[in-house]
């Protein structure tokens, strides 16, 4: 009755008809044929030498664990709750926080590698110095050592300048936990400084709903399940927002019809109902030929718009005299005929809704197509609805005291004269009082490679780094370590040797988030979740306001008062500072410490954000016409924009992976038995054309750089279009996106962010085969 | 009446997300090579997009487990909820599982010396939990079922691409995934 000897792997592998799939099963049927002669890769290599042991393990049974509430705090819609499961001292287990109906008991593929995370071999253990920056030659130091030649470092600095501008900051999403902006804190004990402001990932978006509504802010995501019809346009949640999916499925099971517009067929566009293959950056055309079909057919809410509305009358004027459909279709590169209907069946749906995704605002042109979009939802009555609204995020959770972030400058600090913007989207002061006799110097953080590069006066001296993997993320790679060689100091702050590691002269080993106090809200869902510490800290590792504490009793030791910052601090103290009565109102909540029965959830007077159609802007209406946009430099309307030209024959798109976030996550080994190697992804026709086949090694280039890897064929990508997903794959592997993609700005950012997004998506490369 | 557990992977809701792999590991600390789920693309000659549907499969804990039938060492045993459990104490690492099983579930991990698989989290079972990679399912798409009561007229023992092999009786159920309208762009 069974199949014959050996090949029941190599079966299923044929039957699904997958060269990946085939490829692991022959690997796993190598390891059968010659097991004891593989070299001994892959053991979980144990830390019994330097503390808890962590191996194989089974589940104990309920009553073997203590249990610790964490939160997962690396940039994410979902900012998972998570139970941590703790046997004698090791993280042997996580799992979903059962007492938020968003997590719902479970996390996602990134979430479960965390033990791993915090017992990979590969973690960063003592404080090192690297003789030779990429060199790889790095010497153990003591904490004594290292922060002696920082604090050295800082006091030269001041002695020769006369002022601290001279050290720069560049930090972000890596811990978005509300303790972490001790970072920020750190600098601003130390004086006057120089920061990079802004955020890479969706300020173009934020100026936009600012201009249009006067904040961002977006309805509960769990009320997308009331909503009769949903377009989710340019977001995808099934890799980057796992726990959404639910909410989606149970609208369609209600009835709902969803439409996925995305230049790619992602995994999110084939679990919707329709999708669309949009022209990347056509968006806001698309949006505009929806708008004057509405006018034109009679479905624009005029009740809603005449009461909530101002300059309404003239957008419609705008788009009869400039847009028709067929021009917007042709734009978008979409038949006329879907486009008027499914404008029609968005305005009869009653609630209606566009998630509005951070990939689409990565354009030249992203702020106004999301300005058009929002334009939209509005024109039909659907902002202020449970069920509706133009949902993009919200920061309305994060009313934190920011306690380790406000320190004030030692007494008789110099810096930078004038007024600055604001220093990235949390920034609740909106930047420094032109009051103030100085501030800190502000350089865009979408350009650190080119600020470096221009600074003067004082040059970067001293680069600080934390909470971010700058030459894996941020834009050109190749320049931003041309620009590191001006700097005299590099300072990292970090779990792995990652590729920003790498170009460091000191690198200091942080905390996971199980051996860290903190709390987390996400700028998605509405709960909030406490993170204790679960296990000490492994090694001699630091969180960052331990850094900051640390560094400050050197300098003082040094320099008495040349640094404010608390020079003994209890984490956890921390912590509870960052609380207030607000945040116990928000979330019904009488301490923090009712946190660690489970999470809670902000008590909204409404799943929908607007619900009073009170808006923010200065008109307290929803403003097709905004003023503040025009005195911005933009149209006052969300008039259309053309995108950027091309500039090498494909377009390039290097969206969010399904197994990391950010460089984080695909680096572990758990994750490359999973995941193994990046891909190009390459339309047949496309890779015939250049005689490319499936598995083949190519090169992708365009001006500002190469990479060469394996290509895989698929029509998931237009034919124009070459795909990959970011990631770092670990010390071994030199996959970068960045290594293509340019600093150009997008239009917008600049208003509540402090500095332009970047045209992530508005990049362009060609591709050819290579002798593997 | 006794139960019989099985997973049941709807691929409709699934998304390929690799969740419920990961939640194994996440329990079992398997070393890097060892994966105990794994989720598969289904071949365009089945669902016509690429990495776009998947089976999220692990053992298929049979009503007939070749496993077992072949195992010398007695290593392996059926309980009366239907899991099939190998025994690492009795495994003599003989790899004959490897070969009996249709569908290339046991593992040979060189570090132990010994075979292994899915247990169905049996421990957890006990305890009135869901196994790990059910309960870490985002979507619903991998839930636990009691074949005894599981009556659901669309779920299929062998979908496109699974072996046919019902004298085998793999316990697994599937739903099939469903396409949208798809519009592409005119280029």
């Amino acid at each position: 009755m069974h199949e014959s000897k050996s090949s029941g792997a190599q079966n299923i592998a044929l039957a699904l008809g997958n060269n990946l799939s085939r490829r692991s099963f022959l690997k796993i049927l190598m390891m059968t044929g010659a097991a004891a002669a593989l070299p001994g890769t892959g053991l979980l290599r144990s830390f019994s030498q330097e503390g808890p042991v962590f191996g194989r393990a089974t589940f104990a049974g309920p009553g073997a664990y203590q249990t610790f509430r964490n939160a997962c705090p690396r940039n994410c819609y979902d900012t998972c709750g998570i139970v941590s499961y703790v046997k004698d001292g090791v993280l042997e287990f996580v799992e979903g926080e059962p007492t938020s109906t968003y997590t719902n008991g479970g996390l996602c593929v990134k979430g479960y590698a965390y033990p791993r995370t915090v017992y990979s071999p590969d973690r960063i253990k003592y404080p090192m110095r690297q003789v030779g920056r990429g060199s790889g030659n790095w010497e153990r130091i003591s904490w004594e050592e290292a922060l002696d030649a920082i604090s050295g470092k800082i006091l030269e600095i001041k002695e020769k300048d006369g002022s601290l501008l001279g050290m720069a900051l560049t930090k972000y999403s890596g811990n978005f936990g509300i303790t972490h902006y001790g970072v920020e804190g750190m600098l601003s004990s130390l004086g006057y400084t120089t920061r990079f402001v802004g955020t890479p990932c969706w300020p173009a978006g934020i100026d936009a709903q600012n201009y249009d509504m006067g904040n961002m802010w977006c309805n509960d995501p769990e009320d997308m399940a009331q909503s009769k019809y949903i377009i989710v346009w340019g977001a995808n949640p099934a890799y980057c927002s796992v726990h959404s999916l639910k909410y989606i499925y149970e609208a369609k099971k209600r009835g709902a019809k969803v439409v996925v517009i995305d230049p790619v067929l992602t995994q999110t566009a084939v679990k919707g109902d329709e999708y669309w293959q949009i022209k990347p950056g056509a968006d806001g055309a698309l949006a505009l030929a929806m708008s004057r079909h509405l006018i034109d057919q009679g479905l624009v809410s005029r009740e809603w718009v005449a009461a909530n509305g101002l300059g309404y009358d003239e957008y419609e004027a705008y788009i009869k005299a400039n847009v028709t459909v067929e021009w917007g279709a042709e734009q978008a590169g979409l038949p006329v005929d879907v486009v008027k209907r499914v404008a029609e069946e968005f305005a009869a749906a009653d609630p209606a809704t566009i998630w509005i995704g951070y990939g689409m605002q990565r354009h030249v042109n992203g702020g106004v197509n999301v300005r058009a979009i929002d334009a939209l939802v509005a024109m039909t009555g659907n902002v202020g609805k449970p069920g509706g609204g133009a949902r993009y995020g919200h920061l309305f959770t994060w009313g934190f005291n920011y306690n380790a972030m406000v320190q004030a400058a030692p007494e008789g600090s110099v810096g930078y004269t004038g007024a600055t913007g604001p220093k990235g989207e949390f920034d609740t002061g909106q930047g420094a009082d032109a009051a103030a006799t100085y501030t800190d110097r502000t350089f865009n953080i979408n350009k650190i490679g080119q600020e470096i590069l221009d600074a003067q006066d004082p040059p970067v001296r001293l680069l600080w780094i934390a909470n971010k993997n700058v030459v894996s993320q941020d834009f050109d790679k190749n320049k931003i370590v041309k620009a590191f060689e001006k700097v005299e100091m590099i300072v990292a702050v970090d779990l792995f040797f990652n590729p920003t590691v790498e170009q460091a002269d000191i690198v200091l080993p942080t905390v996971t988030p199980f051996e860290d106090w903190t709390v987390n809200v996400s700028y998605w869902h509405y709960w909030l979740h406490l993170n204790e510490q679960a296990i000490k800290p492994l090694f001699e590792t630091k969180s960052d306001i331990e850094i900051a504490s640390a560094l400050s009793a050197v300098l003082n030791a040094k320099q008495p008062g040349s640094c404010t910052f608390p020079q003994n601090i209890d984490a956890k103290e921390m912590m509870i500072k960052e609380f207030n009565d607000g945040i116990y109102q928000l979330f019904g909540i009488t301490s923090w410490e009712d946190l660690r029965k489970g999470a809670a959830k902000a008590k909204l007077p409404s799943s929908a954000s607007w619900s009073d159609l009170k808006f923010a802007t200065p008109s307290g209406k929803y403003e097709f016409k905004s003023e503040i946009a025009q005195t911005n430099g933009h149209t006052a309307l969300p008039e259309y924009k053309a995108g950027r030209e091309a500039y090498a024959p494909l377009r390039l798109l290097t969206p969010h992976a399904k197994h990391g976030l950010h460089s984080q996550f695909q680096n572990l080994d758990w994750m490359h038995d999973l995941n193994p190697e990046p891909l190009v992804y390459v339309h047949p026709r496309t890779a015939g054309a250049k005689g490319i086949v499936d598995g083949d090694t190519v090169r992708v280039f365009n001006p500002t750089g190469e990479i060469r890897l394996k290509a895989q064929l698929t029509n998931n990508v237009p034919a124009d279009t070459l795909l990959m997903y970011e990631a770092w794959f670990g010390a071994k592997n030199g996959f970068n996106v960045n290594l293509l993609v340019d600093d150009v700005s997008s239009d917008m950012g600049a208003y509540k962010t402090g500095s332009p997004g970047v045209a992530i998506h508005d990049q362009f490369a060609d591709i050819e085969k290579v002798a593997a | 009446m006794s139960k019989r557990y099985a997973f049941h992977v709807n691929m409709a809701l699934c998304i390929g997300c690799d969740t419920c792999a990961m939640a194994c590991k996440n329990q079992y600390h398997q070393e890097a090579g060892i994966v105990w789920r794994k989720v598969y693309p289904v071949s365009e000659a089945i669902y016509p997009h690429r990495d776009r549907a998947w089976m999220s499969l692990a053992c298929n804990h049979c009503d007939n487990p070749p496993c077992l039938e072949g195992c010398p060492a007695s290593a392996y045993t059926k309980r009366d909820d239907g899991v099939v459990v190998h025994h690492p104490d009795l495994c003599i690492g003989c790899q004959q599982c490897l070969h009996t099983c249709p569908f290339g579930v046991p593992q040979y991990n060189p570090h132990t010396k010994k075979a292994e698989k899915c247990s169905l989290c049996w421990e957890r079972l006990d305890a009135g939990l869901q196994p790990a990679c059910v309960q870490g399912c985002p979507t619903g798409a991998l839930t636990l079922v009691d074949l005894e009561t599981f009556d659901d007229p669309n779920a299929i023992q062998f979908p496109p691409g699974f072996p046919h092999l019902p004298e085998v009786g793999p316990s697994t159920r599937f739903t099939l995934p469903e396409q949208p309208k798809i519009v592409r762009r005119e280029s």
